[in-house]
């Protein structure tokens, strides 16, 4: 069991739960409390020593359920399966269910209505699993009722007797020795669904059905055919295991995959439909810097003072007060000032800098932006108003017309907001420095320079290209604190973080 | 002395013995309390304000029979009020009242070495236990039976606070410079947290921790909840202004009502002698359950379908 546990913890970390060792310790010494008893029971115990967020909560919830209606039924004995069937089906109204009883059950209670034969229909709902395989009397040849041969091979004797926890723990077992937790694409499914039947001594029962149907006896025969009738059902339900365990394995560490790839590639190169998990992503990012950098305050070393802090504190000098202490704690957050090149090439760029920055709000509430191609205008106002994607849309639509003016648009800038500039500000420049051979107007760079506390300039080009062609990349990065290469999440993540590193320092 | 180990052998015990002392909770809070007993680990609860978070932790010390040692956290709280200080004013005093013998204890004492080796001996009494002042931490820790520790909207506390907590939440012990480590008495306390959410509690904190989420209850727990709390409520009007509660809790509101609220509303309307809910009665008494003009005004509009649907829900 001890197994099941572990495994389960790692399909939670799968599902982004985050689960250290130490919690899993916890949920070991949970588990031995409780039990595995009672479902409802071991979930709210490990629901609250594993998961420890509302997200997390909700994904746990969905594993749960997912993983525990396999395993149930591979653990205990067969009185608390046939419990537990039952009460899956009442939660979830025989929806959902996998390698356990339910699909099986319901398929062989319409099939067996509609054969009329319904001579040995599941007996409904209280026999639970364990009548799985019986309804399935179809023969192509009428041998008509009587005795049937018992099974030989070990896989047909299991799948006679109908005992579904004997085959759930031979489907696990096979599962595991086949190492079904690494399967990582969907057009594996058949492969792994053929190699646990085969683990579970597939090959011996299809001999036997083979041998059986052959055989001149009345009994045998009947017995083959009822064999290769189950054996159809077992492959489905072992089909629908692999089903439930891929999902439960795979699809998050796919989804891994992509978020790691997506990271690094190229944010133009982007396709439109993985724009919502690069969104995801970017506000993941912030969210990890915002928590890293939001605790840093500092205590003032003037204002008003403690005095009942100071009194106590300096008790231990004699009542001599030379320790003091301030009451206001300040929290320290950076003035920045976006410029967005909004135009065609650079715009996709523009896109998650602006998303970066404004999920950053509780670290940096003083973000004003501004967006240009020919003109350049505040757009602070609009993030303030709507989401950041409508506002970002609105942006990109109002602004991103016409050709780029780099020359204009640090008149404009100048004109607008100089005098809010000062020696705390942080001036970030997101373009391609491609001013169409117009004026470079570089003095006002100076300008911008002399006064802000820093200004950087990301460049979505690749440095190779800078100063090629109408670049005046050379000109603008003079004046520029720190000039850098910025087209990917990555780079991205990286230049904001020191950023707020710069300004908290 | 209640007999603790009996309540807690198992989670149904313990719901029953909660329900006893009026709180009525869900199996999800029993097991959290079951867990917390058996595991010696703190729970960390949260949920929107009055939802009965910091009565879950005065109920259970009420049902354990155990000394309720509650730590209100607010911003720029300190070691110093909430682990432990030194009394230095008994210091103080006592060196006032030490200098005179200390001639007697200089006696005879030849060269400097000598006497600051009597000194020595002498000095440490000064940072014993006995000028110790336990602040709620300490207390809990060293508590004799056993304590039951809340140490309310940890949310509020800085951040640095919640590292000070590590040490106590994970060993149940804490260490102190002069004296060294201080271990809980035979029986530690069982430690409640609870936290309203306003910041997100640090990793290494929650990992110490089971975590408990209570949401608002369903119907049929609130309507036992008040018929606990307010058990002299004719049980139509209680079925239908639980219903009005359950209805409101769907708007889009800026403070939703929480059980708190209920039960305050219960004990109006039965202070005003009404046996059904009514409009009129409602808007009344609204002020009661909603906190802002705001959420009462837009209530407002809407109150004759609410109300009706709540008496229609329940017929």
């Amino acid at each position: 069991m001890d197994q099941t546990l572990t495994e389960f913890i790692h399909a939670l970390r799968n599902a982004d739960v985050r689960i250290s060792t130490a919690e899993t310790l916890d949920a070991f010494r949970a588990v031995d409390l409780v039990g595995y008893r009672d479902r409802e029971h071991l979930k709210q115990s490990l629901s609250m020593v594993l998961p420890k967020t509302e997200d997390e909560k909700e994904a746990f919830e969905h594993c749960f359920e997912q993983f525990f209606k396999i395993n149930d039924l591979s653990s205990g004995n067969p009185n608390d399966a046939d419990g537990e069937g039952e009460q899956d089906d009442n939660a979830d109204g025989g929806e959902n269910e996998g390698g356990g009883g339910g699909d099986a059950e319901s398929g062989n209670n319409t099939e067996a209505a509609e054969s009329g034969k319904g001579k040995k229909k599941s007996k409904g709902k209280p026999k639970g699993g364990r009548d799985v395989i019986e309804g399935v009397e179809e023969e192509e040849e009428d041998l008509g009722p009587g005795e049937t041969s018992p099974a030989k091979s070990e896989l047909g004797k299991m799948v006679m007797a109908n005992s579904m926890v004997e085959l759930t723990v031979a489907m696990a077992e096979g599962a595991r020795a086949v190492n079904l937790e690494d399967i990582q694409v969907f057009t594996q499914k058949g492969l792994y669904t053929r190699r646990i039947m085969d683990a579970m001594g597939l090959e011996e029962m299809n001999r036997e059905i083979s041998g059986n149907r052959r055989s001149p006896n009345v009994p045998d025969r009947r017995l083959g055919q009822q064999l290769k009738a189950r054996r159809e059902i077992l492959r489905e339900q072992v089909r629908d295991y692999v089903e439930k365990q891929f999902l439960l394995f795979a699809d998050s560490s796919g989804k891994r995959l992509r978020e790691e790839l997506l990271r690094k590639v190229k944010l133009s190169n982007v396709e439109h439909r993985n724009f919502r998990l690069i969104q995801e992503i970017v506000f993941r990012m912030a969210k990890k810097l915002s928590t890293m950098y939001s605790r840093r305050k500092k205590v003032f070393k003037k204002g008003q003072l403690n005095i009942p802090r100071t009194l106590r504190s300096n008790m231990a000098y004699d009542g001599a007060i030379f320790d003091l202490k301030w009451k206001s704690v300040k929290v320290d957050r950076p003035k920045v000032f976006a410029i967005c090149d909004v135009s065609g090439s650079v715009a996709t760029y523009a896109r998650f800098m602006l998303t970066f920055l404004y999920s950053l709000e509780e670290v940096m509430p003083r973000v004003r932006s501004f967006a240009f191609s020919s003109d350049l205008a505040e757009v602070t106002s609009l993030f303030e108003r709507n989401t950041i994607e409508d506002a970002i849309a609105k942006t990109l639509h109002d602004y991103s017309g016409g050709s780029t003016d780099y020359g204009q648009s640090l008149v404009d800038f100048k004109r607008l907001c100089l005098d809010d500039i000062d020696n705390r500000t942080t001036i970030i420049i997101l373009g391609d420095a491609r001013n169409n051979f117009g004026e470079a107007r570089a003095e006002i760079m100076k300008e911008l320079y002399d006064r802000s506390r820093s200004v950087l300039w990301l460049n979505p080009e690749s440095k190779a290209a800078w100063n090629s062609g109408d670049s005046e990349m050379r000109k603008y990065g003079a004046y520029c604190h720190q000039v850098s290469e910025c087209n990917s999440l990555q780079h991205l993540e990286r230049i904001v973080g020191n950023l707020l590193k710069a300004v908290h320092g | 002395m209640a007999d603790i180990e009996k309540m807690a052998e198992s989670v149904e015990s313990i719901r029953l013995h909660l329900e006893a002392h009026n709180y009525i909770c869900s199996t999800q809070i029993a097991t959290a309390v079951y867990l917390a007993y058996h595991l010696q680990k703190p729970i960390l609860i949260e949920g929107p304000p009055g939802v009965g978070k910091t009565e879950l932790a005065k109920t259970v010390s009420e049902m354990f029979e155990r000394d309720l040692i509650r730590l209100q956290c607010y911003e720029g709280l300190d070691e110093a009020k909430a682990i432990y200080e030194w009394k230095y004013g008994k210091q103080l005093l006592y060196t006032q009242v030490l200098k005179e013998t200390l001639d007697d204890v200089l006696q005879g004492a030849k060269g400097f070495t000598e006497s600051v080796a009597r000194l020595h001996d002498f000095g440490d009494i000064f940072f014993s236990e006995e000028f110790l002042e336990p602040r709620p931490l300490l207390q809990a820790l060293k508590h004799e039976e056993g304590a039951i520790l809340l140490i309310d909207e940890i949310d509020k506390a800085d951040h640095e606070f919640e590292s000070l907590l590590l040490e106590i939440l994970s060993d149940f012990q804490v260490s102190i410079a002069e004296i060294g480590t201080i271990k809980a008495s035979a029986i530690p306390p069982i430690v409640f947290l609870t936290s309203n959410n306003t910041r997100e509690i640090s990793d290494a904190l929650k990992r110490r921790c089971l975590h408990l989420y209570i949401p608002f209850p369903d119907l049929e727990l609130e309507q036992r909840i008040v018929e606990a709390r307010v058990p002299e409520i004719p049980p139509e009007l209680r079925r239908q202004m639980v219903a009005f509660i359950q209805e409101l809790r769907t708007l889009d509101l800026k403070k939703l009502p929480a059980i708190s609220e209920t039960i305050d509303w219960a004990r109006t309307l039965l202070l005003l002698n009404s046996t059904s809910l009514d409009a009129d009665m409602v808007r009344d008494t609204l002020n009661v359950i909603l906190k802002f003009q705001e959420d009462i005004e837009n209530v407002d509009s809407e109150l004759t379908t609410l109300t009706s649907n709540a008496r229609k829900a329940t017929r």
